[in-house]
């Protein structure tokens, strides 16, 4: 059987397909399916919904930011506080004159 | 594939069609179009899906011909292309394949086997077996490319290619033996 196989094989390989009849125009058909894929593009922003998990991980990441930070100190308050305070124990000890 | 001193090379009619130059495109595809026809043809069952099979590939190509660094030549890229989109469109129709039936073809073990009978009992017995057992056996029996050259085309390992087309030799056998003794 062994033998048989390698007589399909090799009279399989002999034989090349014709392929002329559909070389012919190939060029003009693949060229002409590419303006049609190119006409067909969508736009940019059919694609937006691709980058909402992105948002929605910056909108929770921002959350828990806030959440979290909103115990911290706040610098410009303190600054601010701060100021006043040395400016109302200056004014009140007389050390600003 | 060498191109006319007269004609672009390969690289530049690449680097045109990046450019937006359709023609320059059609130019290369006309050079390899043929060597797309001829790999496709063992693997496509008739005139059109042998058609779509090389548009799909050129399309691929088209497509990635900026990602072709120009490390090894644009044939064995395109190659692998063409070999990848064969390998895509046997396993999209591997059901209908095996609708091939092999009624009134007996497979004679006389010493000269009719072209076209032994074309139909081959794509009978080529029809059961899987996408890459198929696709193992073609290349290295039918276009006879060595197993090296093979394993770059498919991107399998080299021994993959071996058990795969070990394993294709031996269906194919028995495929033949259960017609033979019908």
């Amino acid at each position: 059987m062994s033998d048989n196989l390698d007589k399909l094989f090799k009279v399989a390989r002999a034989m090349k397909r014709d392929t002329s009849r559909v070389e012919f125009g190939f060029e003009t058909r693949l060229l002409a399916r590419l303006r049609i894929e190119r006409a067909q593009a969508a736009p940019w922003f059919a694609f937006a919904w691709k980058l909402v998990p992105a948002f929605a991980a910056i909108a929770v990441a921002l959350g828990v930011w806030n959440f979290t930070g909103a115990t911290a100190v706040d610098l410009p308050t303190a600054i601010v506080g701060n100021t006043e305070d040395t400016v109302l124990v200056s004014y009140l000890t007389g050390d600003s004159q | 594939m060498s191109a006319h001193p007269d004609e672009p090379t390969d690289e530049r009619l690449i680097q045109a069609t990046l450019t937006g130059d359709d023609g320059a495109f059609a130019a290369l595809v006309g050079r390899y179009k043929s060597r797309a026809f001829s790999i496709a043809g063992r693997f496509a069952r008739n005139d059109y899906e042998l058609d779509d099979i090389c548009q799909d590939a050129f399309i691929r190509v088209y497509h990635n011909l900026a990602k072709f660094r120009g490390e090894a030549p644009f044939e064995h890229w395109f190659s692998r292309i063409v070999v990848r989109t064969c390998y895509d469109a046997l396993r999209k129709t591997q059901r209908d394949r095996k609708n091939v039936s092999l009624d009134g073809i007996d497979i004679g073990a006389e010493d000269n086997v009719n072209a076209e009978r032994a074309r139909e009992v081959l794509d009978f017995a080529l029809a059961r077996l899987s996408a890459e057992e198929r696709l193992a056996i073609t290349l290295l029996e039918l276009e006879e490319i060595s197993v090296r050259d093979v394993a770059a085309l498919t991107g399998w390992s080299e021994s993959n290619v071996k058990v795969r087309a070990h394993r294709a030799r031996n269906a194919l056998k028995r495929v033949l033996e259960a017609s033979h003794e019908r």
